[in-house]
């Protein structure tokens, strides 16, 4: 028997350790392209400013991704530990892209990350261009893979059951990396780290302009960061419509969720901008509505149906009973793989595989063919996610995805007036602005994977059966060491980012004295282009001019 | 010469460019649109850099 005490705690787990790997991953995968950016300019104009700019960003993207690093190993070996059941029902699929993170996109990362800090001296400014670059792209990437693999959990795409090693295998690898989920999360996500790293670079230029501090680097940080983020949020805004688009073809009980839709209505259907959802009466509280938005809002059209929560739970409970069947052939197939009759059988119920599972946990010795009506009934409930948590979680994330749209508007007005530093207001805002993105990327998380519930891959494998068979101890156990060494890392990561950040940027007249000497103002397209050699070299030519 | 090479580093990256367009164009498209919008994003940040030193410069009545 599984103990569902230990399920409960397996995903606060989880939970805890990718919310807090997730408070790491979204500066990294913003701050490379956000730097392959800078470097450009550098590169491009030869100003050591920019080049100063790089390094004093770079230095504070190496601590975040070092923390980010230890905080995410821990969790592809979670899979195995917590999750046994879950890795072999799917690994197949999950552990190709799982691997090719590792060994590609990591690898290539944190390689290009080691010389793109330690090769200002050794490289060229074109070979470390090229290396910025490969940083921005081997964190994009490995943020990839991730979610090809999580696009797997919601829309199981490119895998069939094999009834008779009563597993998943993998048929296409094409149609696992190019599902439509995996794609739009990809972009949403890896778009929400640029919008991350433009809130926090504008916040940070922010506290040295209030400071009057390296107000050089600041200025020109403020200018990028502000242009970068508005066209990131406007992006980002366009993916989550993408996504939802996505959604509510693969995945109608999360948005009927997300949007607090209890009953089906008639297209067009109107938009909840604000609800109060009561799970147990099946209705909102009270709600305020914007008539006819809802149906163009999530499918584009004006007269597509959206089915309301009532109907996806009655429909569910039909596709149990179906369900039932297939487990009940997988019976018999797994004592005798070549019966014909119960081949046929699992093959007419296959697409229901997922739900026969689901009701294991309410039929009495958890044998589906026992399972009594209200068994069904129970398990069909169990089909609709936490409306009230997944209502609300969407709605703060939109709604900080709408704040920082009009910060940055703000931000690039004031900027390109020059005038940023007169509006004292502002730059204060702007510093308090620093955690929303965090928290926003968060909040998409709790949406997009409390939504999933109650599978861990939807419509194939229940959660409840996907857990490790633990004790309730060792969980507890293990839940208070991740959480507690998980908080010890946060705490260092604040204490350094802040003390970088208070130190500023190095003493940046050493660097420009030393690149007036060698390429002031050269520029690589310009043909006027002095590379950065080690520093003897630097030395050397500086006595010969 | 270094207008030819730049001429075939340009024909190189645009037949890399449509030949994305033909193979992700149809079956990835929100990747294609992320490889487009974030080349196009840093290329704009860049701009945006360029942009404050010619207004710095032009404030301070100095040389482009």
């Amino acid at each position: 028997m599984i103990n569902d005490t230990v399920v409960e705690l397996s995903r606060w787990q989880f939970a805890a350790t990718a919310l807090y790997h997730f408070l790491f991953v979204p500066l990294t995968l913003g701050l490379t392209v956000f730097l392959a950016a800078l470097e450009t300019v550098y590169v491009v104009t030869g100003k050591p400013i920019y080049k100063e700019m790089t390094q004093f960003w770079a230095k504070l993207l190496l601590i975040n991704f070092a923390l980010g690093v230890a905080t995410g190993l821990t969790m592809e070996f979670e899979f195995g530990t917590n999750w046994s059941f879950y890795s072999g029902f799917v690994g197949d699929i999950f552990g190709a892209p799982l691997a090719v993170e590792g060994l590609m996109a990591f690898f290539m990362e944190s390689t290009m990350i080691g010389l793109m800090i330690f090769g200002w001296d050794r490289l060229s400014r074109g070979q470390h261009l090229i290396v910025t670059y490969l940083v921005a792209l081997g964190s994009n990437l490995s943020a990839l893979w991730i979610l090809v693999a999580n696009g797997f959990m919601q829309d199981p795409q490119g895998a069939v059951f094999n009834p008779v090693t009563m597993r998943m295998e993998l048929e296409s690898f094409t149609a696992l990396i190019f599902s439509h989920d995996a794609q739009a999360k990809f972009v949403h996500t890896s778009i929400a780290g640029y919008v991350t790293a433009a809130i926090f670079v504008a916040g940070v230029s922010a506290f040295y302009l209030l400071r009057k501090r390296h107000m050089e680097l600041a200025k020109r940080s403020f200018r990028m960061a502000t242009i970068f983020g508005v066209l990131s949020t406007i992006g980002v805004i366009t993916l989550g419509d993408a996504l939802g688009f996505v959604g509510a073809h693969a995945q109608p009980a999360k948005i009927a969720a997300m949007e607090a839709m209890w009953k089906t209505e008639e297209a067009p259907a109107p938009f909840n901008l604000m609800a109060w959802p009561n799970q147990e009466k099946q209705e909102n509280s009270w709600a305020i509505q914007i008539p006819y938005l809802l149906t163009p809002l999530l499918t584009h059209t004006m007269d597509t149906k959206i089915p309301g929560i009532a109907e996806i739970e009655a429909s569910n409970a039909l596709r149990i009973k179906s369900g039932i069947q297939a487990v009940e052939a997988l019976k018999i197939l797994s004592s005798n793989p070549s019966d014909a009759a119960a081949m046929a059988q699992f093959k007419a119920h296959e697409q229901d595989l997922g739900y026969g599972f689901l009701v294991k946990r309410y039929a009495p010795e958890q044998d589906v063919s026992k399972a009594t009506d209200a068994d069904i009934a129970l398990a069909a409930k169990d089909t609709i996610p936490d409306v009230f948590a997944i209502y609300w979680t969407f709605r703060i994330m939109v709604g900080f995805a709408f704040l920082m749209l009009a910060f940055f508007i703000f931000g690039v007005i004031y900027s390109l007036r020059n005038d940023v530093e007169n509006h004292p207001l502002f730059l204060r805002f702007s510093l308090w602005l620093i955690p929303v993105p965090f928290l926003a990327c968060e909040m998409g998380w709790l949406t997009a994977e409390l939504g999933r519930q109650p599978w861990t891959v939807y419509n194939l494998l229940p959660t409840w059966m996907s857990a490790s068979s633990h004790s309730v101890s060792y969980m507890v156990f293990s839940l208070i060491g991740f959480v507690s060494l998980y908080s010890i890392f946060i705490i260092i990561e604040m204490y350094l980012m802040v003390r970088a950040i208070k130190q500023g940027p190095d003493d940046h007249h050493a660097v420009q004295k030393q690149d007036k000497n060698t390429s002031s103002g050269g520029s690589v397209l310009g043909g006027n282009y002095a590379p950065v050699h080690a520093k003897t070299l630097v030395n050397e030519q500086s006595k010969e001019v | 010469m270094k207008t030819i090479g730049y001429f075939l580093l340009f024909f190189v990256l645009a037949m890399i460019v449509i030949f994305l367009v033909i193979v992700m164009g149809e079956a990835a498209p929100w990747y294609f649109a992320w490889i487009i919008g974030t080349g196009l994003l840093i290329l704009t940040s860049a701009a945006a850099g360029f942009l404050f030193d010619t207004q710095e410069e032009k404030s301070k009545g100095t040389p482009q």
